[in-house]
């Protein structure tokens, strides 16, 4: 089985993101940049699906400026098989849609896995775009893969328990969560990896329609900053359990 | 923090392997050794799992070629890795420091081929842990007084003698061992043997209690006519003294980065604790006297981590490290002890709490002026360098 996993290279999380002054963006000098968290997941149910069955192939691809470069190497030290880059700069998600699909025109996979969301802007566009694009099955926000004749059952989490489907291949899916952490790149890894080559190519080379229904951000501001908590002194253990009920139901709302 | 200035024939950027290498240790020792670390500490035990890890991420085997089952990077990359990893723990950060530099270094150095070929391959991968004999009872830093000995007997030589303050002791699979052939020859005299777990009249004798690093096993190995073969000699008849030293001299590397990473424990940590800590309606980091002290401290360690890499990058090129690394070994302790104390003191009353990590920092600190030669005869080996010419 061929699995392809579009990763999106995004601030990381350990950043603390400060407004830049035009007041409609971030500000991106000197930060750490990551794979998105969710298109890690990904990667690490592919890679499991590889430990399973070696001959199972994983290739990666990201639509997205020449720093992405970083985030590509990272998957394949991860254990990825394959990596390319389309460079694009401030793509729409629409037109990132359309060279990823592309991508997977070119690439035939037999599944797509992509992360639920990235972690920057939070749309969860690309992935069921993409999906929508190819004509393909599309299950969201999964949290397993099994092979099954053909086919692949895919398992969502939902209120108390969890659903399998079932999607012919080729299909695409969105990953939740994966079911172990996603692995550190090992030293081996990292040797491996430098060895392999990133192809690339420029978004214009891939003759897609890159106008799209698109959006300006008008302003960007951080969140309030937190008001003082409040200490409940006075009183006796039930006198305080009250006051501390009414407080939640009354002022903070949460009861 | 690097920069590459290149044309200018000064280059301190890292390549992208190793900045993937520190990014791993470093994302490795956030998440799964730095949760851990206070409770390593007060149970003076490292979880297997995080040695059986830190073996499946290559970190055990950082510079030993491929063909040897290790991760084919370099001592640069080992020296981020040590960083990152002692970041978290310093007492899972000497587990790593005591196998790689002063087990699996001499092995790689001076082994060989069918040593290396037996033992690097389990040692790179961690398999196995090593740990490095010298000191006595009665000999520290003077090793050449030891009384250890080894008497050939046919095809084996026969150890007799006790080490002490032996790191990864009753942990190690295998050691490296330093003994008399030549009782009364000194430093002349004295060959290295890799010795196993597991031999007949090798035994871990009393594990030591200690100020810091308490995570880490620090135990006594005691010899009784114990027959190794001699094929495991290591290197010539004579030349223990010699492979010792030069071992000590990569090990000091490994220590100056170490206690880089201690100190940066300490600085990360003030300056989370001096933002968000207030004292007569200001934060603690608004006042100047915190701020010298912080501001100290990031520059020392900044001084302390380029001395270090120096060091390694010197050592990578196979040129002559013995300055460099006294240098930063110096150096670098002395950093790690000022800035666990300035921690301590930011911290204030809660610095001297066990719920608190500056105090954590402030006994593990010590140590690195200490072993791996201590700071006075770091300045002997500076002095002699600079002297001899």
């Amino acid at each position: 089985m061929k699995i392809l996993i579009p990763l999106k290279q995004v601030p990381d999380s350990t950043v603390r993101v400060k407004v830049a002054p035009d007041g409609t963006s971030v500000v991106t000098e000197g930060i750490t940049w990551s794979i998105s968290p969710y298109d890690e997941y990904a990667i690490e149910m592919a890679l499991e699906r590889k430990d399973a069955d070696p001959s199972t192939v994983v290739a990666v691809v990201t639509v997205g400026p020449e720093r992405s470069r970083d985030a590509l190497r990272q998957a394949l030290a991860m254990g990825c098989d394959e990596a390319s880059l389309v460079r694009a700069e401030g793509a729409a998600p629409l037109a990132v849609a359309r060279a990823l699909a592309k991508v997977v025109a070119e690439a035939k996979p037999d599944l797509v896995l992509c992360g639920k969301q990235a972690s920057d802007d939070d749309q969860g566009f690309v992935g069921p775009a993409l999906a929508e694009l190819l004509g393909w099955p599309h299950v969201a926000t999964i949290t397993k893969v099994v092979p099954a004749e053909g086919a692949v059952e895919l398992w969502r989490e939902v209120e108390g328990g969890h659903e399998v489907w079932k999607a012919p291949l080729p299909a695409l899916a969105t990953v939740h969560k994966s079911e172990k952490e996603p692995r550190y790149p090992s030293l081996p890894g990292i040797m491996k990896a430098k060895k392999k080559d990133i192809p690339e190519r420029p978004l214009d080379a891939l003759g897609v329609d890159v106008a799209a229904p698109t959006w300006t951000v008008v302003s960007m501001e951080p969140p309030p900053a937190r008001g003082g908590g409040k200490i409940l002194r006075d009183g006796d253990a039930k006198q305080i359990a009250e006051r501390l009920a009414t407080a939640l139901r009354d002022e903070a709302k949460v009861l | 923090m690097a920069t590459a200035t290149a044309e200018t024939g000064f280059d301190l950027a890292l390549s992208e392997e190793q900045e993937l290498a520190q990014r791993s240790a470093r994302d490795f020792a956030r998440e799964k050794v730095l949760p851990r670390a206070a409770e390593i500490d007060e149970h003076g035990k490292i979880p297997p799992e995080i040695l059986r890890e830190m073996g499946a991420l290559g970190f055990m085997g950082t510079y030993v070629p491929e063909r040897y089952g290790g991760s084919g990077l370099d001592a640069v990359s080992y020296a981020l890795i040590v960083e990152e990893i002692n970041r978290a723990c310093a007492s899972t950060g000497v587990v790593l420091c005591s196998h790689m530099s002063l087990a699996v270094d001499p092995i790689l150095h001076h082994g060989s081929d069918a040593q290396k070929e037996k033992y690097l391959p389990k040692l790179a991968r961690g398999e196995w842990i090593g740990c490095f004999a010298l000191s006595e009872p009665a000999s520290g830093s003077d090793a050449a007084a030891m009384r250890t000995t080894a008497r050939r007997d046919g095809d084996s030589w026969i150890l007799n003698g006790t080490k002490n303050f032996i790191t990864n002791g009753s942990l190690g699979n295998l050691a490296i061992v330093f003994a008399q052939t030549e009782p009364g020859q000194k430093h002349k005299g004295i060959a290295a043997f890799i010795v196993e777990k597991g031999t007949p009249g090798f035994s871990v004798g009393k594990l030591e209690k200690k100020l810091g690093i308490r995570g880490s096993d620090t135990a006594q190995l005691v010899f009784e006519s114990c027959r190794v073969p001699a094929a495991n000699l290591l290197g010539e008849l004579g030349q223990g003294f010699k492979i010792a030293l030069s071992t000590l001299d990569g090990g000091r590397i490994s220590i100056a980065a170490q206690a880089v990473g201690i100190a940066r424990a300490c600085l990360e940590d003030s300056l989370a604790y001096a933002k968000q800590r207030e004292a007569f309606g200001k934060k603690v980091a608004d006042f100047q006297a915190i701020q010298w002290m912080l501001a100290d401290m990031a520059t020392e360690i900044d001084a302390a981590r380029l001395l270090t890499w120096r060091a390694a990058a010197l050592k990578d090129a196979g040129e002559d490290h013995i300055l460099a690394a006294a240098e930063a070994k110096l150096f670098a302790s002395d950093v790690a002890v000022k800035a666990a104390r300035d921690c301590v003191q930011i911290f204030g009353g809660y610095g001297y709490l066990k719920d608190f990590p500056a105090e954590r920092h402030y006994r593990d600190a010590k140590i690195t002026e200490i072993y791996e030669g201590t700071s006075e005869i770091m300045k002997l080996v500076i002095a002699e360098e600079i002297l001899k010419e």
